[in-house]
């Protein structure tokens, strides 16, 4: 059941979301956007009616019948929350500190024990990974912080 | 022998030291990507797109056909050992082959993927490479008109051969189709759904939408259903090779799947998903021990994984003729050529024509270097499996964001990023195909352009987009893929009703 709300609120979103290329109309670059969320609405308005007739959504890998288990917030949360630190981090504290946890972050939301190891480890490959780009590859990323040392 | 001239001038220019050099590292990274569980090609060379941003387009692009190819051999070095197929053209191979690796055919396994790979890659391109300068050619009379018919068949039979439910594809599509609008309209100047965003006005970059689809959402659907790591690698006892009995048997199928799979991926045919169960299907029908399939017949992997290979160089054709990828592992490799300013199409063999045919050669190089590399080595990549997994997800996760933010060194792209992993992950729960997504999102501004333009020649009369033979016939095949499936449901269904 929680699946199919959540896949009616996706509907929703994706219907909330194309009501805006529908306020363009008529003019030649507004056709195609108009199309395209007619296209949508339609189609959001489709499976909605296939969903209300039972065809559930099957997580990808599964077949029809197979038990759909619960999901794991937890570790869902931690991984999308790494990304967020190296959104954040990137251009503050310099790629090698911002992928240095987002590393860390992931190893941890996979439930790995060795904590000191995976940090040491992350950092060392990023740091790999940051000399190879910025003096082999010639592709600039920023040094934040630690930028002298 | 026109074809055959350049192509020798194609190999004069790939075979520099430093061309050869680029190509080794390619055949290298791609192995050493797909054999990682869950990476197929298009996520293997969409991973290794930054490293190619700094170099020259013709040793870029002999990388990526090295990455390109090489992946596919790690990938079904994975699919036979772990039983993990990286993407729907190795499921067959994970099936027999993992049933040879449990009876300890391993290296049998292994070495008729590879040689089967091989053979079919080298005819396949061979095929390619005196092909699609004649499909260029009669590309070149192909109207805008009939490009938006095109491009029109290509959307819906990927969107409805590929995954269980056509909606769910049709809506893939239009996410895609909606995600290509963002940005600056190319003609009007016009700011589309971009929300006061200056970054978006740019629109939205394909690699790192790409990159993580792909990564970030298997990542976190891999954490929504995170219960325990590790898994079961099948240990390889022996040598990667082949007995006498085994040649016999591998040849004939090796062939044959060559034979279905180039075709199939010249036309739109949904990816490699179709000529590899065929491939599957008729090696079944004709092998003499039939009862062996499903346990671990050689049949089984050699036919599929020949279909598979010569399937990627045939999806290379409409790419590189039409600028029309009809899988996603093609879709990344027209993105790859448009950072280069590249635009594949009828034009490409006379604008770049050496550029092409150094890729047509770098195609047969990289496949040699790989069957030399790989057959000896494959005891070093088996190792790799034996990364962590928390390590190994860490990786791939911060090398997407790395290939994100680098592309143009902003943090709009990472933001595009995460929002788009999070897209990949409620599209991998709730069970939506995404290749139609990557095809909207590449192929939907290049369909607004021709559509446009076609309307533009004829001063705005619609009927001139069904005017010509060719894209009449493109229509007929366009309500064909669109209701084949439909009618085939109705039929089962009539029928579990009479049987009722």
């Amino acid at each position: 059941m929680g699946s199919l709300f959540l896949l009616g609120l996706i509907v929703f979103w994706d219907t909330a979301r194309t009501e805006l290329p529908a306020f363009n109309l008529t003019v030649s670059p507004k056709v195609f956007p108009f199309a395209i969320a007619i296209l949508l609405m339609a189609l959001s308005a489709l499976l909605f009616i296939n969903i209300l007739r039972g065809d559930t959504a099957i997580p990808e890998g599964l077949e029809a019948g197979d038990p759909v288990e619960k999901s794991d917030y937890k570790t869902f949360a931690l991984v999308l929350a790494s990304l967020f630190a190296f959104l954040l981090l990137i251009e503050r504290a310099g790629f090698i500190i911002a992928a240095s946890i987002t590393f860390f972050g992931i190893t941890v939301a996979f439930d790995n024990k060795k904590h000191l190891r995976a940090a040491v480890f992350g950092t060392l490959f990023i740091t790999v990974i940051y000399f190879s780009f910025t003096h082999f590859l010639h592709v600039q990323l920023p040094a934040g912080i630690l930028k002298g040392i | 022998m026109n074809s055959f001239n350049s192509l020798i001038d194609g190999f004069a220019s790939a075979l520099t030291l430093s061309n050869l050099g680029f190509g080794l590292l390619g055949t290298f990274l791609g192995t050493l990507v797909g054999v990682l569980p869950g990476i197929g090609p298009a996520l293997a060379i969409a991973l290794l797109l930054p490293i190619t941003y700094t170099v020259s387009p013709a040793s870029a692009l002999i990388m990526f056909a090295a990455i390109y190819y090489g992946a596919m051999y790690g990938g079904s070095t994975t699919s036979i050992l772990l039983n993990t197929p990286g993407e729907s053209g190795s499921v067959i191979t994970a099936l027999e082959g993992n049933k040879m690796a449990r009876n300890g055919r391993a290296g049998a396994a292994l070495a008729t993927a590879a040689i089967g790979s091989f053979v079919a890659g080298t005819i396949a391109t061979l095929i390619l490479a005196f092909t699609a300068p004649t499909i260029a050619d009669l590309a070149i009379k192909v109207g805008a008109a009939d490009y938006v018919a095109l491009m029109l068949v290509a959307f819906t039979t990927v969107s409805s051969l590929l995954g269980a439910s056509q909606i769910r594809g049709f809506i893939s599509l239009a996410v895609g189709l909606v995600l290509g609008l963002v940005g600056a309209d190319l003609q009007s100047g016009l700011s589309r759904l971009t929300f006061g965003n200056q970054a978006a006005v740019e629109g939205i970059e394909t690699v790192p939408v790409i990159v993580s689809i792909f990564a970030l959402g298997e990542a976190l659907y891999i954490a929504s259903r995170f219960k325990e790591l590790g898994w079961n690698i099948i240990p390889m006892k022996g040598k990667a090779l082949m007995t006498r009995d085994d040649w016999k048997r591998s040849w004939k199928p090796w062939l044959r799947g060559t034979a279905l799979g180039f075709p199939l991926g010249v036309i739109p045919a949904g990816g490699s998903e179709v000529p590899t169960f065929l491939s599957y299907s008729v090696e079944k029908k004709l092998s003499k021990n039939p009862e062996e399939f499903g346990h671990g017949a050689i049949e089984g992997v050699a036919g599929p994984e020949a279909a598979n290979n010569a399937n990627a160089a045939g999806a290379l054709v409409p790419l590189l003729a039409l600028g029309l990828p009809t899988s996603a592992t093609a879709a990344v490799i027209l993105v790859a050529f448009q950072t280069y300013q590249i635009q594949p199409g009828p034009t490409l063999f006379l604008t770049n024509g050496a550029l092409i045919w150094t890729l047509i050669a770098s195609l047969f190089i990289g496949n040699t270097l790989l069957l030399v590399l790989n057959l000896p080595l494959v005891r070093v990549w088996v190792q790799l499996l034996k990364v962590p997994r928390p390590y190994l997800f860490a990786g791939i996760v911060t090398f997407a964001m790395l290939g994100a933010y680098a592309l143009n060194t902003s943090t709009f792209d990472v933001e595009v990023a995460i929002a788009i992993g999070i897209v990949g992950f409620l599209f991998r729960r709730f069970g939506m195909p995404i290749t139609p997504l990557i095809l909207g999102l590449i192929l939907g501004p290049n369909l607004e352009l021709q559509f446009r333009r076609a309307l533009q020649i004829s001063a705005g009369d619609y009927g001139t987009l069904w005017a010509s033979p060719l894209s009449k016939v493109l229509y007929a095949v366009l309500l064909l893929a669109l209701f084949t499936p439909i009618i085939t449901r109705v039929m089962k269904k009539v029928r579990k009703d009479a049987h009722a």
